[in-house]
């Protein structure tokens, strides 16, 4: 049967397409018979989209009924007859949407099922898809039925307009989703895909109506899967993470680029394009609904994934490129598939958080381009749900779990590349706050991304918040901190003028300046010496230039009629420990240089003058400082995330190229098997 | 049953119970002790009350050897047992007239019969039992002739007699005469009367029990095994200890001959899981608690005080999980989010889980606990790998943490004091000891208590992040589904109605901190140390504070915190060991989702792979043979046993001495001398905590000085004696005892470490403390010779068939006797004391060893 030509199994399709009349009337074995031929799919696709409406409309019944025994055939025994049949339905949904671009989705439901039927028809095919998917049945079968859905998710460039969606919310799939990211060997094939449909079906409709996929994620607490679904997330990051250390160790040359170049050359596809490699927002998104909606995968967070159990889980889960995310795996990768990998002993423990922030650090690297802007931005939202979160904030201050994040730091000409090996081991929120720190003073730019500020800042508030609750004293290097801050306040101000055509600096002010009041204030609960308190006080009188040129700047912006009177004027007030500080000590300072004739004071003697003259100072305690605004996606963030989605569709799409479902390689599998 | 009928004198019962080898051989040829050790289980495994009532008595009737018939009397004839109980009887009855005896002998007839009547009733395993127990069995023959000598009766006999029916008769004497009688009536009659003494008393001398049984006659193993299987069918934790034992202590032999040895069939059969109790309706019997039982609790009530907990709100695993997760090493397929099995789970959880325990858990019954030992051991194998502490100690915590999902399950640890269920492992507590080249580790483990970890059933999974919620779940409460959906999917989210309130719930608000202001709602604002500073906040007057107080309370919040150990990648566990019991306790439990049970406890365990536990075992039964001793003798010298699980001949657990840390580690730590450390820790010279603290420890330093000298402990550097929080000194590692010592260097000479930092401690050479100590080592030394057989039969015993090091040489056992000085005067004994105490203080060898260990090990 394998050998029939192709060109008949396309006159045969073409029959079906465009034939009035029934193909089965002639011959009663028609489908039988078509299942068994190889499927020509750009042929039926192409075909389908150059007919115009009119004809489209006329065989409709032709459509529909092949669509009909596509979902028969799945019922089969025979393999090849499911495959050609998952393969068809794929052409036809791309194909009939291709066409109707313009239709509403109640037309294309028509179009390819017909009305009357539809609840039916697709009854069937998820409930076939699913028994598939949890069956016992080919691995690449279970592939061709996620690439189909995935297919069916990405018809559309708006995943909420795609009516059709609304069948697989009715007949839940998410259970087949959880049972392969359950099993170990299923999450090392298919995990990838998994992760990616259950992403993009938990958006559908998100914010219009009851989304059951939510709903389900939201509950899930089988430690398992949430396992499962943290490996995939985790795989995909590491992978990203080393690709990019590579390509980053190919530019600057030498030996190990040669090397990289004979083992991985397949991953440089665009060798000119300094340093990128494309983000993976899928993965991404997949990450934040998870932590996002369910309680439990915060835990996951923090599971720490031992090397053996990397070794265990079949390597192949990662997609060979993040461009091809749903590709085969390349072979090289099988390499590292070997079980019986030895342990390396210079391997580091690793946890999904650990992969993520270093991921992170690379994605915010560079925030030019709208694929990565995006990909920090979420980035910095999944932190903020991390820090709000209680759990979270438990394992990241725990004393007992010290690990070294090496977060990836821009090269800038005023400071030498932090050597690697010596980054202490750390609470892991000592790498938040640094990566915190390192986004601060490396985004100092006229395309000024003040929203990624925003969330950075209160991602630092939120975690301090935490500590003085809970009384945790980190030893943590606060002063780079306090001095990254009044460096941005320093930027602020120098561009007053630019920024403020087009964003509220005064908000973002009043958050820096409040950073400062909580320590100034709260200090005794959480700074971890007397000592810090004092550097503290340092710091603000050491700088305190930017602090009165802010006062200047804010009062009197305050004092004139405009938009921005209200804004500023809260700065001022919240201003009022910082000059408090500064105008108790400076003179202090002064006298004590003048009296010892010292013209330049030393950190030793500031820090003498001040610990000496605490007593006399009063400070204003101010309301609210250790309150924040909780994350909520909505309404703030929809059009965010509707765009994200979008883009995920769009990549998604093109990825799960017909290419790849039309393999030789697959068909040889079941030729043999039949 | 009273001593006083008993007629003997204390002069006459001190010779038989010091002499037991003397005495008994010298009535080899008279003694007629009936034998019948089938009569044993019999009592205990029967349905009948009045036996089982006369169970804890102490001293029991006779009727425990009087004639019984059931599954073990396959193996001794029971004519001749049954003839030779009724002749002790007789003689019984004759010498004292004691009417207590006739009912007693009458009633196990009553009860012969129940244990056999239905054999329906039985597993299968029970019924292929007694079979199997009859091809390890030697034939019994050689019992039956031994007893044909047993004719004539002298003096001598009843008097031995006597002695085994008082009162004063204890195990140490049981075991003295198991061991030492050639008789082997004396020995079946022993191995009998095993069963009357309390479980606890016979547990102590499991290991010479067990390392009887497999290295002697096979009289001794005739005696012993009965009781041993017994014990094995009402517990999993004693199979699962005699299991361990007798590999460890048949490792010793060789190769070809272990294979065949009855320790290892026995070990054999008790994995094999064979001994179960006989029925599920007799294994009921036994768990009905007696009647004087505390409060009467049913084995539902911890699974239905789970359920009505508040803090009960997130999705608990139903009931079915809960019995799948019995077994470790099942894949524990949890349907966890389907809610149609949770909401059935509650009405039916108390009645259906007790026979769904009893018969879902029989097949595995050693099971889980096998596999999470073996994962333990696991752990300890992969961690000997790694190169770095830091790595290490990352490794065992992730470890850990996967371990953690497999828990709650049926699984204990062995060293605690009762029972319970592992639930948790708090990972990240975990430390790695410092050793070289092995990678002995210390975990913290939450249990939960119960009435009996074999048949409570095993407490509800609560997950992690129990106290927390989301953040934005806005669709959830109103969403419907469409309820045409298949049945083993999600189909009904009214379920979580309930929970409502875990999803609103904000998270900084509910943390489990003892704030002030926590249970007000209103914002706090304000640090919590300046509470009392504010009164109104609603006022809009200003308030003030003063940066002068932040600064204060600042210092003051530091200063206040207990002296802690700098953190130190190399010696990761010297700070959680430095951390008071107490708080960690404290600190765990707030971090636990199942803190707030009222049966939660924090135990403590180091798990050691690859080292060779018995020598510790030994040491571990000698120290606490002397400090029973010690305690009887009313001489208040303080010594720590720890207690010590032999799991193979090269692993094993540790039970960690509790709020202790090196020597080594004080002095690194604090750099200060020893007697700084205790001025710096507990105050000045003239401070109540100073002068308790010095007590303490120049009574534990001249407990354990005797246990050096005694034991010839060795290797005794800074970094295996430890120093509490109270003052005490604790030694550890007995690695070198008796007869061995490091590399064989020839230092350490002298009877036992004494520096010159000790003697400072104690208050200088001249000071009180000191002459009180040296009087504690006299008293500890003459309390001690008193009672040398109890100490030397522990070891003589554990000689047989052992290839220990301590044990190298042939006059081990002559030498210890020696160290007793049984012929000195209290004089004479005063007088050495002295001498060893002089000579340990000038002992330059104590300081070259102490250098040597500096040089070599680093330690100080």
């Amino acid at each position: 049967m394998m050998e029939a030509p192709s060109a008949y199994q396309d006159v045969m399709c073409s029959r079906v397409a465009i034939r009035k009349d029934d193909p089965a009337k002639t011959n009663p074995r028609f489908w039988d018979e078509l299942f068994l031929m190889k499927v020509n799919l750009e042929y039926l696709e192409a075909k389908l989209t150059s007919l115009d409406g009119d004809e489209v409309v006329m065989i409709k019944e032709n459509i529909n009924s092949l669509f009909h025994h596509c979902v028969q055939a799945l019922e089969e025994e025979h393999q090849i007859k499911v495959v050609n049949a998952l393969q068809t339905l794929c052409a036809l949904f791309r194909g009939v949407h291709q066409k109707n671009k313009s239709a509403t989705g109640f037309d294309i439901i028509n179009m390819l099922v017909g009305f009357d039927k539809a609840d039916l028809r697709m009854k069937d095919l998820m409930e076939s898809l699913d028994g598939l998917l949890c069956g016992d049945g080919s691995e690449s079968l279970k592939s061709l039925c996620l690439k189909l859905l995935l297919c069916l998710v990405t018809v559309t460039d708006n995943i909420s307009q795609n009516t059709i969606l609304e069948y697989v919310m009715i007949n839940s799939i998410f259970e087949a989703i959880l049972q392969i990211l359950s099993d170990v060997s299923s999450r090392g094939q298919h995990g990838y895909d998994a992760v990616v449909l259950l992403a993009l079906l938990v958006n559908y409709r998100k914010y219009e109506s009851v989304n059951p996929y939510i709903v389900k994620l939201s509950i899930v607490d089988d430690e398992s899967t949430l396992d499962g679904m943290g490996m995939v997330v985790h795989q995909a990051l590491t992978e990203y993470n080393r690709q990019y250390k590579d390509k980053e160790e190919e530019d600057h040359g030498g030996f190990f680029s040669t090397l990289t170049n004979m083992v991985g050359s397949m991953f440089i596809a665009d060798a000119e394009e300094k340093l990128s490699v494309q983000t993976n927002e899928a993965i991404l998104l997949a990450l934040y609904e998870a932590v996002h909606l369910n309680r439990n995968f915060i835990t996951v967070l923090a599971q720490s994934h031992p090397e053996i159990d990397m070794a265990a889980t079949p390597v192949s889960t990662l997609p060979a490129t993040p461009t091809t995310p749903l590709g085969t795996t390349p072979p090289s990768l099988d390499m590292l598939n070997n079980p019986e990998l030895p342990l390396d002993p210079n391997l580091q423990t690793s946890n999904l958080l650990i992969t993520f922030l270093k991921y992170s650090s690379i994605v915010m690297q560079d925030t030019k381009d709208e694929h990565r802007l995006n990909s920090a931005r979420l980035c910095l939202i999944i932190l903020t749900c991390i820090a709000e979160d209680q759990y979270a904030d438990a394992f990241l201050h725990d004393d007992n779990m010290n690990f070294r994040v090496n977060l990836h730091r821009m090269p800038m000409r005023h400071r030498k590349k932090a050597a690697a090996k010596n980054i202490p081991s750390r609470p892991l929120v000592c790498a938040v706050l640094d990566l915190m720190v390192e986004f601060i003073v490396t985004h100092m730019m006229k395309e000024f991304p003040m929203d990624l500020y925003m969330r950075c800042v209160q991602i630092i508030h939120k975690l301090i918040c935490y500590q003085k609750k809970c009384r945790v004293r980190l030893h943590y290097t606060w002063r780079e901190l306090w001095s990254a801050l009044i460096n941005l306040l320093k930027f602020l101000l120098s561009n007053e003028t630019t920024l403020l055509a087009k964003h509220n600096i005064f908000h973002l002010a009043l958050q820096v300046v409040n950073l400062f009041n909580m320590f100034i204030t709260y200090g005794d609960t959480f700074l971890p010496t007397p000592s810090s308190y004092d550097e503290l006080y340092y710091e603000i009188v050491r700088m305190h230039q930017v602090f009165d040129n802010l006062y200047c700047m804010v009062l009197r912006v305050s004092t004139n009629v405009g938009q921005w009177k209200e804004p500023a004027s809260k700065v001022t007030h919240a201003l009022v420990n910082v000059r408090a500080i500064i105008n108790h000590f400076n003179p202090k300072i002064e006298s004590y240089a003048a009296v010892n004739h010292i013209s330049q004071l030393s950190e030793d003697q500031v820090l003498e003058v001040v610990r000496s003259n605490y007593d006399t100072l009063t400070l204003k305690l101010q309301d609210g400082l250790d309150q924040f605004e909780r994350y909520s996606e909505q309404p703030k963030e929809t059009a965010f995330f509707k765009e994200l989605v979008r883009s995920i569709s769009l990549n998604v799409r093109k990825n799960v190229s017909l290419n790849t479902l039309s393999q030789d390689v697959l068909l040889k599998e079941f030729s043999s098997i039949s | 049953m009273g001593d006083t009928e008993l007629e003997l004198s204390p002069s006459q019962l001190e010779e038989l119970q010091k002499s037991p080898s003397a005495s008994s051989t010298s009535t080899t040829s008279s003694l007629s002790l009936p034998s019948s050790p089938s009569s044993g289980p019999r009592a205990f495994t029967s349905s009948s009350p009045s036996a089982s009532e006369s169970l804890p008595a102490s001293s029991p009737p006779l009727d425990v050897i009087s004639e019984g018939v059931n599954e073990l009397s396959l193996v001794i004839d029971t004519e001749v047992a049954k003839k030779a109980c009724q002749e002790v009887l007789q003689k019984v009855k004759l010498l004292k007239g004691d009417g207590e005896m006739t009912p007693a002998a009458v009633e196990p007839t009553l009860v012969n019969g129940t244990a056999h009547t239905d054999p329906s009733e039985r597993d299968s395993g029970g019924v292929g039992q007694p079979s199997k127990t009859n091809e390890d069995e030697p034939p019994p023959g050689t019992v039956k002739s031994a007893r044909r000598r047993q004719k004539n009766n002298s003096s001598k006999q009843s008097w031995l007699l006597r002695l085994f029916e008082s009162k004063l008769f204890d195990i140490s004497m049981a075991i003295s005469y198991l061991y030492n009688s050639k008789e082997p009536g004396v020995q079946a009659y022993i191995g009998n009367r095993l069963f009357s003494f309390r479980n606890e008393d016979v547990d102590f001398y499991l290991p010479q029990l067990l390392n009887m049984y497999i290295h002697m006659d096979e009289d001794v193993g005739d005696a012993i095994k009965p009781y041993v299987v017994h014990r094995c069918r009402q517990s999993i934790n004693f199979s699962l200890q005699c299991a361990w034992l007798l590999g460890a202590y048949s490792s010793d032999m060789h190769i070809s001959t272990q294979r065949h040895s009855r320790g290892t069939k026995l070990r054999k059969l008790i994995l094999s899981d064979e001994l179960k109790p006989a029925s599920q309706r007799i294994r009921r019997e036994v768990l009905q608690p007696p009647p004087p039982c505390p409060p009467p609790l049913h084995h539902g009530q911890g699974l239905s005080e789970h359920s009505l907990s508040p803090s009960k709100r997130t999705h608990q695993r139903s009931k079915s999980d809960a019995t799948v997760s019995i077994s470790l090493s099942s894949n524990l397929k949890r349907t966890a989010s389907n809610p149609k099995v949770e909401s059935s789970q509650d009405e039916d959880m108390s009645s259906s889980s007790d026979s769904l325990e009893l018969e879902a858990g029989t097949p595995v019954r050693l099971t889980p606990q096998r596999e999470f030992i073996k994962s333990l051991m696991g752990i300890g194998k992969r961690l000997a790998t790694l190169p770095t502490k830091e790595q290490k100690t990352q490794r065992l915590i992730s470890e850990l943490s996967l371990l953690n999902h497999k828990l709650p399950a049926r699984v204990w640890l062995p060293t605690a004091a009762f029972d319970h269920h592992v639930v948790r492992v708090p990972h990240t507590q975990a430390v790695v000891l410092n050793s070289k080249d092995k990678a002995p580790y210390l975990i913290y483990v939450e249990v939960l208590e119960c009435e009996n970890f074999e048949t409570s059933s095993v407490p509800v999974r609560i997950p992690e992040t129990r106290i927390r919620s989301t953040r934005s779940v806005e669709n959830l409460p109103d969403c419907g589904i469409t309820p045409d959906q298949r049945a083993s999917s999600f189909s009904t989210v009214p379920n979580y109605d309930n929970d409502d309130e875990a999803w609103s719930v904000d998270d900084i608000g509910e943390l489990q901190v003892e704030l002030p202001e926590i249970h007000t709602n209103s914002c706090d604002n304000i640090s919590q140390f300046s509470v009392d500073s504010i009164t109104s906040q609603e006022s809009k007057e200003p308030i003030f504070i003063a940066a002068g107080d932040i600064r204060r309370r600042l210092s003051e919040q530091l200063a206040h915190t207990p002296t802690t150990f700098k953190k130190d990648p190399e010696d990761p566990s010297a700070v959680a060991l430095k951390e008071p019991w107490q708080e960690k306790v404290r600190r765990i439990r707030e971090a636990s989702p199942y803190g707030h049970l009222p049966n939660w406890r924090l135990l403590s365990v180091i798990v050691k792979c690859g080292d060779d536990l018995r020598q510790e075992l030994l040491a571990f039964q000698v120290l606490k043979q002397l400090q029973a001793i010690w305690e009887q003798e009313r001489v208040p010298l303080w010594i720590k046993p720890y207690k010590i699980l032999v799991i193979s001949s090269d692993s094993g657990m540790i039970e960690p001495v509790v709020n202790a840390v090196s020597i080594h580690q004080v002095k690194k730590q604090s750099q200060l001398s020893l007697l700084d450390y205790f001025l710096q820790e507990h105050g000045n010279y003239t401070t109540e905590a100073f002068l308790t603290a010095q007590r303490n420890f120049v009574q534990s330093c001249a407990g354990y000085c005797l246990i050096c000298y005694l034991l010839q402990v060795k290797d005794r550097h800074n970094g295996n004696i430890l120093l509490d929080s109270e003052g005490h000194i604790i030694h550890i590692d007995f690695g070198f005892i008796l007869s061995s010592s490091p590399r064989n260097l020839g230092f350490e000479t002298s009877a036992f470490k004494l520096t010159n930092e000790f003697v400072d401690v104690m208050g200088g050479q001249d000071g009180d403390m000191f002459n009180y100590y040296k009087m504690l080592m006299l008293q500890g030394l003459i309390a001690a010779r008193k009672h040398m057989e109890k100490v030397i039969q522990i070891v003589e015993i554990m000689q047989q068939g052992s290839q220990l090091p301590c044990f190298h040489g042939s006059s081990t056992i002559r030498n210890l006797k020696e160290r007793f000085h049984m012929s000195l005067t209290e004089e004479q004994l005063q007088v050495l004391v002295e001498q060893m105490v002089d000579g340990s203080m000038r002992s330059i060898t104590t300081k070259l060893y102490d250098g040597f260990q500096y040089l070599t090990n680093g330690i100080m």
